[in-house]
């Protein structure tokens, strides 16, 4: 009950801003859930936020705390030059599949397998939003985008990368799962994997990430609810979400 | 006062450590000192060199193209830098590795890879060639070299800094007699 | 007297940095600099900073970036490929005007190139190799002391104007052992209520390059250029020797000038007035001291181990009042003072030759 009431009023995390996201876009979710996850933990004033080069560049005007910007892909070299002089507050960074998994994707591995204590939030909505939906490192095979208009030949262009999987393959991180933004249980999924990857980083445990899925209504040539579709069906199948590593084990290959 | 020293051999001969060796010596008494090691791919084949500069005066150049003093540890080394030498030049040339010591005036010939063998560690060459260096010019006085292979070695264990001392102290007396 | 320690031009730089209380130090590998990050390896832990071996320069300086946002110390240090790695980095260190040290003991180049020292980044670092307005503040030490003296006033410098620093050294000083006195400090890091540290207690901090609002970039910019033009003002360096009646001004830094030095007593020996002008800070440059200088000699020899870089600077400064030549070296050449006093044996016989016509 107590959730219910919760949902009409703004988390502390969240400023007053309205945001510039496309309807049906899978962002201003994510936004809701870091800041409700932040209030939670009642962290808010000991965290910093690490705003990717994207759509969601602007999110530092959308979160009520500490946010930087990044140059396109570096959000995990910056993460690692704040935490490491500043341990005992919570850093985490939010990217999209261009900045994380292609011209970042030194930087994201490397990270990772030093087991920086930062998390690292993922939106995978298979194309790049802002610059107007080229193909991304995710874009799903066939599918059809700005540079990628006859669909996406994995012969020429490579089949998808999945990351919760290649990242799976180190030694360091501590927690790694995948969501999907498809449905009322999925986001409250999201949630759950979002309050135990910054509780992983609250408590020293170490490197944690967490993939969501989500939707583009504008890239992803559908309709909002066609969207949501994709993301549970299509995307899902490519990337099926799971938690993929526990308590710094491997739950799932 | 202008000393310009070169020391040429091959990698793991000491040559570096014996340039840094009579620089810092020279830094307790001189104003101005420089060292510059040959570095990167150049010393991965084999051969090394460092140039020492001392002076009562600033020092414009760290790698001069000519040079008062050499210290040869090999033959290759003899053979690409023994035209460096000034007319008058000192050169002190490691006679067991080098089969044809320059017949130039001024040229002193050391069999410091035998003589080192003989005091138990052949690494220690370097330091004979210093010690006779040291007797010839002197520009800085033995104790401080003494001084600064203290330093540089006993980090280590005790037996590799006596090897040392005892071989800067053996050329110090092959230097004196010569 | 104090202590004088025989040092690297490289770990002088590193130690410099600790004693300046330089936080955290990122870089990754490349001759002729691999000293300074060896030493932090080794010094920055025990003192309980941080050292990382980043994955590349880009990583690096963006690990800086990190480590400015949070308001503390950082410096990154590599040689000319690698520095121009960097640069989209520098670009943003300067837009959001966050303080950084960054070290290039400049190698030939371009390209690869090779390892032997070079001051063919002079462009580069003076002229902004980033994109957009901007500009960083450029030191070029001439000896080992300085290596050490003037990274120490980088991280001042850096602070001081919220904007990152350039060291502009090259491979034979930072190869070179010289006896440095090590000097604390002069002051203590200024506060910084800027930096990202949680809002505790205040509202949210930001830090942004990207300035979307209608003329919003513009005026940021027009900022920018006013704080440039401040330490435009105040912080152009140089050292001067034998000025005062020269017949040929030699202009020169870094490694280059301490060749000058010494063709400067050479040349009085033969009957040649030569001076030097060395600039410290290659930008701002003191283009202003430079003409005040140069107003009373015959000519201009500008020494450079690049095909004439800073000779542009120069000639910029002088605006054509005093004849300008030039004797540079490439692609790891330096120039040796039986060059230079060659050619200032050449100027001199031309100088003569036109005042007898």
């Amino acid at each position: 009950m107590k959730k219910d009431i919760y949902i009409r009023r703004r988390p502390k995390s969240l400023t007053s801003v309205p945001t510039h996201y496309c309807a049906g876009c899978g962002h201003g979710i994510v936004h809701r859930l870091i800041a409700e996850v932040v209030d939670e933990l009642g962290i808010r004033e000991k965290t910093i936020g690490i705003a990717p080069v994207g759509c969601a560049v602007l999110a530092y005007f959308y979160f009520n705390f500490d946010v930087t910007e990044a140059a396109h892909g570096r959000c995990a070299a910056v993460a690692t030059g704040i935490k490491r002089v500043l341990p005992d507050r919570i850093v985490f960074s939010y990217q999209g599949d261009g900045d994380l998994a292609a011209i970042g994707l030194a930087e994201t591995l490397h990270a990772a397998n030093r087991g920086e204590n930062i998390t690292v939030v993922f939106v995978n909505n298979t194309v790049y939003g802002m610059t107007g939906g080229q193909m991304a490192p995710t874009t799903l095979t066939g599918q059809k985008t700005a540079t990628s208009p006859c669909g996406r030949d994995p012969v020429t262009m490579g089949p998808p990368l999945r990351m919760c999987e290649l990242l799976n393959t180190l030694d360091r991180p501590y927690h790694i799962e995948r969501v999907a933004l498809d449905s009322p249980a999925g986001v409250r999924k999201a949630k759950a994997a979002l309050l135990k990857a910054f509780r992983v980083q609250l408590e020293n445990k170490g490197y944690s990430f967490v993939e969501i899925l989500a939707s583009c209504p504008t890239h992803q040539r559908v309709n909002p609810a066609q969207a949501l579709k994709f993301v549970g069906e299509q995307m899902a199948a490519e990337f099926p979400p799971a938690v993929f590593r526990e308590e710094g084990r491997v739950a799932h290959a | 006062m202008l000393e310009r020293v070169l020391i040429a051999g091959s990698g793991g001969q000491g040559i570096i450590v014996t340039g840094k060796i009579l620089a810092s010596a020279s830094t307790r008494t001189l104003p101005c000192v420089t060292f510059f090691p040959s570095y990167g791919a150049e010393v991965r084949g084999g051969t090394s060199n460092c140039q020492i500069v001392l002076s009562t005066n600033e020092i414009p150049c760290p790698v001069p193209s000519r040079v008062d003093s050499m210290i040869i540890m090999n033959q290759p080394s003899m053979d690409r830098y023994r035209k460096m030498l000034v007319h008058g030049g000192l050169m002190i040339v490691n006679a067991t590795l080098c089969v044809s010591p320059a017949k130039m005036a001024g040229t002193i010939a050391v069999p410091a890879t035998g003589m080192a063998e003989r005091l138990g560690n052949i690494k220690a060459a370097n330091m004979i060639l210093l010690g006779v260096y040291a007797a010839h010019r002197k520009v800085i006085p033995a104790e401080h070299v003494e001084a600064e292979i203290r330093a540089a070695f006993s980090e280590r264990d005790a037996r590799l800094l006596s090897v040392n001392l005892e071989a800067f102290r053996a050329g110090l007396a092959y230097g004196r007699n010569r | 007297m104090r202590e004088r320690i025989l040092m690297m031009g490289n770990e002088a730089i590193a130690e410099a940095a600790i004693r300046a209380g330089c936080d955290a130090y990122y870089g990754y590998p490349i001759t002729p600099q691999n000293e300074i990050g060896n030493y932090m390896a080794r010094h920055m832990p025990e003192r309980g900073r941080v050292f990382v071996q980043a994955e590349s320069e880009l990583a690096a300086i963006n690990m800086v970036f990190g480590t400015a946002v949070a308001g503390k110390r950082a410096m990154t240090s590599s040689s000319s490929p690698g520095v121009s790695l960097k640069q989209e980095g520098i670009s943003y260190l300067a837009g959001a005007e966050l303080p950084a040290v960054i070290v290039n003991v400049q190698r030939g180049g371009p390209g690869l190139g090779n390892i032997a020292p070079s001051q063919s980044d002079y462009f580069q670092a003076v002229k902004g190799g980033g994109h957009g307005d901007y500009h960083q503040i450029v030191l070029a030490p001439d000896s080992v002391q300085e290596m050490y003296d003037l990274t120490m006033l980088a991280f001042e410098l850096a602070d001081r104007y919220r904007n990152p620093v350039m060291i502009l050294a090259d491979g034979r000083l930072g190869q070179m052992m010289e006896p440095v006195v090590f000097h604390e400090p002069r002051s203590s890091p200024p506060p910084k209520p800027w930096a990202l540290t949680g809002a505790k207690g205040r509202k949210p901090n930001m830090i942004r390059s990207l300035l979307l609002g209608e003329g919003e970039l513009e005026r940021h910019n027009l900022r920018l250029q006013k704080k440039y033009a401040r330490i435009c003002r105040a912080e152009q360096r140089w050292e001067e020797r034998n000025t005062a009646d020269c017949d040929i001004l030699m202009v020169a830094y870094g490694t280059c000038a301490r060749i000058a030095k010494g063709c400067i007593a050479s040349a009085a020996t033969v009957g040649i007035m030569a001076g030097l002008f060395r600039p410290i800070t290659l930008w701002p440059f003191p283009s202003e001291p430079l003409r005040r200088v140069a107003s009373s000699a015959k000519c201009v020899l500008v020494i450079e181990m690049s095909a004439g870089q800073m000779l542009e600077d120069v000639r910029l400064a002088l605006g054509g009042s005093t004849p300008t030549h030039f004797i540079g070296r490439m692609g790891g050449g330096v120039p040796d003072e039986d060059a230079v006093l060659q050619k200032l044996r050449s100027l001199v016989r031309s100088l003569r030759k036109r005042k007898s016509l």
